[in-house]
């Protein structure tokens, strides 16, 4: 039989059975805290060490989103079958007055009790409030309809896929095959959002309106290690302009030597449009998106480690430049940026069949 | 064309660059308010790329002198704080343009400055022209604004107008304003900016009301007792603040404007959509049905005026009103004012609402309460002690925005005594990002031609018009109502308790 420990981060062990009376005393001992919850969150991993890692995230992320969390480490390969539990709470000052705490629940699992998954960890969710789950690395074979049918929100971050393509093919399914509406974010999508929000401010613009239909060139800077994102700030773009797939060009590059790819796409009235994607190790995740056409170039450009994106139109010579607030880059403030928002991420679903065709290319 | 990049990224109406102008752009309002709620909207990302700043004033300045003046205080109030290297390209879009109010030249300037902007950045360019001088000015400005062509949209831009509060102050000058706006900008070029509108609970109010399925069917007289609003300052006449108070009073300050909009808001019906004018025709229906209190005998019955005497708050010693620095000591200006007011609907009839405001108050708060008709206490009358009270919901506005409920509950143990509990939601512990400023929100909505959260014209007209009878019956009568006296750092003078009590209410304990 285990011994039940103290965790120095996830707090005190306690037997499984008896969490929910665990909690009740985790609150009973000091009456100037508030427990405040508006979402279950979940972190699933599978990675070793991963428990402690998010718990330190979750400490941050409680500051401004108040959750039950339930961190779950699992290792599958493990020859023993075993599950434990920590609980603890992470508390923030209000008002520099009471204690505002938000409990954590952390599960590890191993070996076959894996299969326990469901059963053990979402009976302790908080009633009535949504869960968001956020998948850490590859899908493994636990991603299946009896897990993802209980979620509302699905989040995970595609830059770390190996094969993205046959990842993704498994979240449309996903989306397709679940019993209840299927929200998923992201991460690498979520990269990009101060850039498409940037993108369009500068055709808010009535004088850039007017030069969408002559925009004939594109260019998409990034990070090699953001290939994803990239795409799928090229998906947005032409699904939003209308673009239709235009005849592959010839560009005598390789995206292996980190250099460039092409694209090319035809806009409604037919004019050719072409798209450079260039990989630089320097960049930012994303670095630059910037259309051109007839006399207007307008761009969105990030240095990396810059605290803001710079919008900038070149209208026939008239420059006008304005910063912006840029996109955050650690998966943790990423899940904040997204938890502040909410939504149905409908954008990212429409998006999403262009964006798999051009993962494909 | 629409922005089709703007499809489905952010609900919210699409503001559009433009050069805003501000008059009285020397003033603290200009400094500490809407210069820094453009500053944050620009760390936002939400302000378009291209809008410019002109500030308007008759002080003899350079660009570089009133950038500086601006940059030192929005170091001191930003929100978001200050970050050097936006600043130092926010500021590249501000100018500064001296003139007087009056001077038809120093309008024709302008308007060469801004076509000169306008020119820089590639062509036309919309302008909003935000008013935040002494209002003895407006008119000045209106007219030369229109002799000088600056009112007209041209070339498919547009012109727009802010007006800061007062607007007017009583009907007759509303009306003359209102005028004197309409014929310098259509009405829907008018943006008459009630910055309690832009607050989030405001906002908030709408949602409360009308996305939740439980607190409707229970909105009208059957089950609400009465609705009392409050807006409590624990602050008297600091920083010269006097002079301009004991011309206006609490009434003319604070009721006609922010409380009666609370109030509209509160007790309005559905609007049949979001349209700034669907909401506001229901809005303007509830001040139109307010039973007017328009005799002196009628005041005096519904309405408590009074002055604080000296005393302490947040145990510091206070002045009386009359001794307040620019007070008149014979002054006959209310620091402290409560109303009742009735309105003469379906939904509300029989139903009071009581809006109090006064100066030097224990505490600053502004809150909404809900008051519910007793549970019919068939089942629990017998049991001893005192009655366990009815079922309030309050919606705090400032600060600590947030809701909660009071409900009854039964103490724990053996025996049946029931008490009151309260549940209680808070933005800031909710929600920990922090709400935008009201004037982030409210210029944002100005420069996408969203007008829902600000005063139309016959909102504010028939806001003095109930107003005025309460000024008329206190001024020009001849038994005026008497003048009620409270010690500083009380919760008002006893003829306030007394107004309620007249209905078997009490006012709500801050």
């Amino acid at each position: 039989m285990t011994t039940l420990s103290v965790h120095p981060e996830l707090g005190a062990e306690v037997p499984i059975g008896s969490i929910d009376k665990e909690l009740h005393k985790l609150w009973e001992q000091d009456d100037a805290r508030t427990n405040a919850s508006l979402m279950n969150l979940a972190i699933y991993s599978e990675e070793p060490g991963s428990l402690e890692k998010n718990s330190q995230a979750i400490r941050e992320l409680t500051a401004e989103h108040a959750c039950r969390a339930l961190l779950i480490g699992i290792d599958r390969k493990a020859p023993e079958a075993s599950i434990r539990a920590w609980i603890t709470a992470h508390c923030h000052l209000s008002h520099g007055k009471k204690s505002i705490c938000c409990e954590q629940l952390s599960f590890a699992l191993t070996g076959k009790a894996t299969g326990r998954l469901r059963n053990t960890v979402f009976a302790h969710l908080a009633s009535d409030l949504p869960l968001i789950f956020w998948w850490q690395g590859e899908l493994s074979p636990i991603f299946e309809n009896r897990l993802y049918s209980l979620v509302d929100r699905f989040v995970f971050d595609s830059s770390s896929w190996v094969n993205p393509d046959e990842s993704f093919g498994r979240i449309a399914d996903a989306i397709n095959d679940a019993t209840r509406e299927l929200v998923v974010q992201d991460l690498s999508w979520t990269r990009c959002f101060q850039f498409r929000v940037s993108v369009a401010a500068l055709f808010d613009d009535p004088l850039v309106l007017d030069s969408l239909p002559e925009i004939d060139a594109v260019r998409i800077e990034y990070n090699p290690a953001n290939r994803v994102t990239a795409l799928q700030m090229l998906a947005w773009l032409a699904t939003q302009a209308k673009w239709n797939d235009g005849v592959e060009l010839e560009l005598d590059v390789s995206r292996k030597n980190g250099g460039k790819e092409g694209f090319s796409f035809e806009s409604e009235a037919g004019k050719a449009i072409s798209v450079e994607l260039v990989a630089k190790d320097a960049s930012a995740p994303l670095g630059l998106v910037q259309l051109s056409g007839g006399d207007m170039t307008v761009s969105v450009s990030r240095d990396a480690g810059a605290t803001h994106l710079l919008r900038r139109i070149d209208s026939n010579g008239h420059i006008i430049e304005a910063l912006g607030p840029t996109d955050v880059d650690e998966p943790a403030e990423l899940i904040g940026e997204q938890l502040a928002r909410g939504g149905k991420n409908s954008l990212f679903r429409k998006i999403l069949p262009r964006f798999q065709d051009l993962l494909k290319k | 064309m629409t922005n089709p990049f703007r499809e489905d990224l952010v609900s919210r109406s699409r503001p559009e660059a433009c050069t805003v102008v501000i008059f009285g752009a020397t003033g603290d309002l200009t400094h500490r308010k809407l210069v820094p709620a453009i500053y944050n909207l620009a760390v936002d990302g939400e302000l378009p790329p291209g809008v410019k700043i002109l500030g308007f004033a008759r002080r003899d300045k350079s660009d570089e002198e009133f950038r500086s003046g601006l940059e030192e205080l929005n170091r001191k109030v930003s929100r978001s704080g200050h970050d050097e290297a936006l600043w130092a390209t926010f500021q590249e879009n501000i100018h500064y343009h001296q003139s007087e109010f009056a001077d038809a030249d120093g309008y024709k300037r302008l308007s060469d400055r801004l076509d000169e902007i306008d020119r820089e950045r590639g062509g036309k360019g919309n302008r909003l022209f935000y008013i935040a001088s002494a209002p003895e000015f407006f008119d000045d400005i209106l007219e030369h604004l229109k002799a000088a062509g600056l009112n007209e949209s041209k070339d498919g831009c547009w012109s727009r107008v802010i007006v800061e509060k007062p607007f007017g102050t009583d009907l007759a000058t509303a009306q003359h304003l209102n005028e004197v706006v309409n014929r310098t900008f259509q009405e829907k070029d008018t943006y008459r900016i009630d910055h309690y509108l832009g607050k989030e609970t405001a906002q908030n109010l709408m949602v409360l009301r009308f996305a939740n399925a439980i607190f409707e069917p229970l909105w009208n007289s059957r089950y609400i007792s009465h609705i009392q609003i409050t807006c409590a300052e624990n602050l008297g006449m600091e920083g010269g603040r006097g002079g301009y108070y004991d011309k206006s009073g609490a009434l003319r300050d604070m009721v006609q404007n922010h409380l009666l909009q609370l109030l509209s808001l509160v007790a309005m019906e559905p609007p049949t959509d979001l349209s700034a004018d669907g909401v506001r025709d229901e809005k303007v229906k509830v001040i139109r049905s307010l039973r007017q209190w328009d005799t002196p005998e009628k005041v005096a019955e519904n309405v408590v005026r009074a002055q604080y005497q000296a005393g302490h708050v947040d145990g510091k010693p206070v002045p009386g009103y009359r001794e307040e620095d620019r007070v008149d000591p014979e002054s006959m200006t209310e620091a402290y004012v409560a109303v009742r007011l009735m309105i003469d609907t379906w939904r509300w009839s029989g139903v009071p609402f009581y809006i109090r405001m006064g100066k030097q108050l224990p505490k600053k708060a502004t809150e909404i309460s809900i008051h519910f008709k007793d549970a019919p206490c068939v089942l629990f009358n017998a049991l001893p002690g005192a009655e366990p009270g009815a079922n309030v919901l309050v919606i705090r506005i400032q600060p600590d925005e947030g809701i909660s409920l009071r409900m009854v509950s039964k103490i724990p143990g053996t025996s049946l005594r029931l008490e009151p509990v309260k549940m209680d939601f808070h933005y800031a512990t909710s929600f920990g990002k922090g709400s935008p400023e009201a004037y982030e929100r409210l210029l944002l909505d100005a420069m996408a031609g969203d007008a829902t959260l600000f005063a139309r014209r016959d909102e504010v007209e028939e806001a003095w018009r109930f107003i005025d009878h309460i000024e008329n019956a206190w001024h020009q009568s001849k038994n005026p109502p008497s003048m009620a006296e409270y010690v500083a750092g009380s919760w008002g003078p006893k003829e306030a308790d007394e107004l309620l009590q007249k209905d078997g209410h009490t006012w709500r304990r801050l």
